[in-house]
């Protein structure tokens, strides 16, 4: 048994190698379109962190960094999947370009939600770059400038992403099994 | 009778704190192109409406809705309809320029000197509109039982202010308009109408809104959170027809969202009405290829609920 069938993987969707120069690629896109400015990276905890850390590495522009958490709440009314900040950034970014960093974008809710908060504080611009797009989820239209993969609609792990804040170590990519206990 | 009006600087989005509160409260939401269109509507006949007049017909609509209805209504000079509907609680938002202009880049992708250029455009339009339909040149305090500022309050927190105050002016616990104080209104502004040659027709109806399913309302809810206007079950398509040419069956999706042109079908949980409304999505798709739509289904409900949460997720729900 491989190690990843070990770990209830189905399949395995990128390898360490793709991510690796999809990230370089993404990362020159974006030092020509920062060049001369210094970038802010906004990283949403917990699943962004990989990603960023990697991204910032192959940038060639003068990048600031700072993290956001969120968590998720049900209002009076009932309605599950509202959220809300639970960790503010440390420093204003009034004045500031601002890259958005996120794991994952699906449906679009939340990155919404994001947007409308940071782009009432201020910054000179406001981009969005994601490790990876389910786009075939998307109820909610957001601008997302950069992204690295598009995935099918599964469920994936690892670089990242978790399943029980599990599997966010792994340097690859991969499809869970659905039927794992 | 229960009645707010919500108005606000442009970009501070009071439209979604006005349905956020009348969705908590329970009231109707009535917005300024749903009056617009209720006095096209109801004045069909008139060539043009004169600015004086227009008080006077939106209080004319608003005090027939009354009957049925309690309301938030939401539009610019509305507080001054407490001359006529007396006990109405008047709500103002305001927020910064940097607030404000943020709202604006997002709304309406722009760079901030243009969304700044978009906002002085609509600032100058709204004193236009006050000094031409309300012969008002400012907007001063004492017109407002409440101001709120937007600047560090999401349209949520605001939305529970103004319940809060809807409950402590006891808004709730009133009844409808009576027949008789709107027979009574009605007079007063038919007299003032008929000053401009317009008289009004005799009945306006709105239907009031109610889900088919709790997990609609949930999506409403979630909707308004994210401050993203909707509409229930606007429009139906035929997806099937017999041999006569008559329609056998149709589909209506739940929810269509204006802002993103995209229709939205709920799912459950349950496996056989997934598979019945992906073979009706399938066949829309198929019928009215220039229509978008999506199927929200449990387990978005749930991506986000438990990316971001504390709570364990089942992998076989996914």
């Amino acid at each position: 048994m491989t190690p990843e069938l070990a770990l209830g993987i189905e399949k395995v969707l990128f390898t360490e190698e793709q991510i690796e120069h999809r990230i370089g690629e993404v990362a020159d896109q974006i030092s020509e379109r920062y060049k001369d400015k210094s970038l802010k990276l906004i990283g949403v905890l917990k699943g962004s962190v990989f990603f960023l850390a990697e991204l910032a590495r192959r940038l060639r522009v003068p990048v600031k960094i700072d993290f956001l958490a969120i968590s998720s709440f049900s209002n009076r009314s009932g309605a599950p999947g509202l959220v809300r900040i639970a960790k503010d950034l440390d420093d204003s970014i009034e004045g500031e370009d601002v890259l958005l960093i996120e794991d994952i974008v699906d449906t679009g809710f939340t990155l919404r939600y994001l947007l409308q908060t940071l782009s009432s504080r201020g910054p000179n611009s406001l981009a969005v770059c994601t490790f990876l797009d389910r786009n075939s989820r998307r109820i909610v239209q957001v601008p997302v400038e950069y992204r690295c993969f598009e995935i099918p609609d599964r469920f994936v792990i690892g670089f990242g992403l978790d399943y029980n804040q599990l599997y966010r170590n792994l340097n690859y990519v991969a499809v869970l099994k659905p039927d794992r206990d | 009778m229960g009645l707010i009006s919500v108005s606000g600087q442009p970009g501070c989005r009071f439209e979604e704190v006005a349905r956020i509160a009348a969705n908590r409260l329970g009231f109707e939401l009535v917005t300024a192109s749903r009056i617009a269109s209720l006095v096209e509507h109801e004045f069909a006949a008139l060539p043009t409406v004169p600015d004086k007049a227009y008080l006077d017909l939106v209080a004319s609509i608003v005090a027939r809705l009354a009957t049925t209805h309690h309301l938030v209504i939401c539009g610019d000079g509305l507080e001054l309809l407490s001359k006529q509907l007396p006990g109405m609680l008047r709500v103002h938002i305001v927020a910064p320029d940097s607030v404000r202009v943020g709202n604006i880049m997002l709304d309406e992708r722009l760079d901030r000197p243009a969304a700044r250029q978009s906002i002085r455009a609509m600032e100058e339009r709204q004193r236009a509109g006050r000094k031409q339909k309300f012969g008002l040149s400012g907007l001063p305090a004492h017109l407002f039982d409440l101001i709120l500022n937007a600047e560090q309050l999401d349209p949520e927190h605001l939305a529970g202010l103004i319940v809060s105050a809807a409950h402590s002016a006891g808004l709730i616990e009133r009844g409808y308009l009576s027949a008789a104080a709107e027979a009574q209104l009605q007079f007063r502004c038919r007299l003032r109408l008929s000053k401009h040659g317009i008289v009004p027709p005799d009945k306006i109806a709105l239907p009031r809104k109610s889900f088919a399913h709790p997990s609609e309302e949930i999506f409403a809810n979630l909707l308004d959170f994210y401050r993203i206007p909707w509409e229930y079950e606007p429009r139906s398509f035929p997806i099937q027809w017999d041999r006569d040419g008559k329609v056998s069956e149709a589909f209506t999706p739940d929810f269509y969202l204006p802002e993103f042109d995209l229709y939205v079908e709920l799912t459950t949980m349950k496996q056989s009405l997934v598979t019945r409304k992906n073979r009706k999505v399938k066949l829309l798709r198929e019928l009215y290829p220039h229509v978008n739509i999506q199927v929200f289904y449990q387990k978005d409900f749930e991506n986000l609920i438990f990316k971001y949460g504390l709570a364990e997720r089942s992998l076989a729900k996914v």
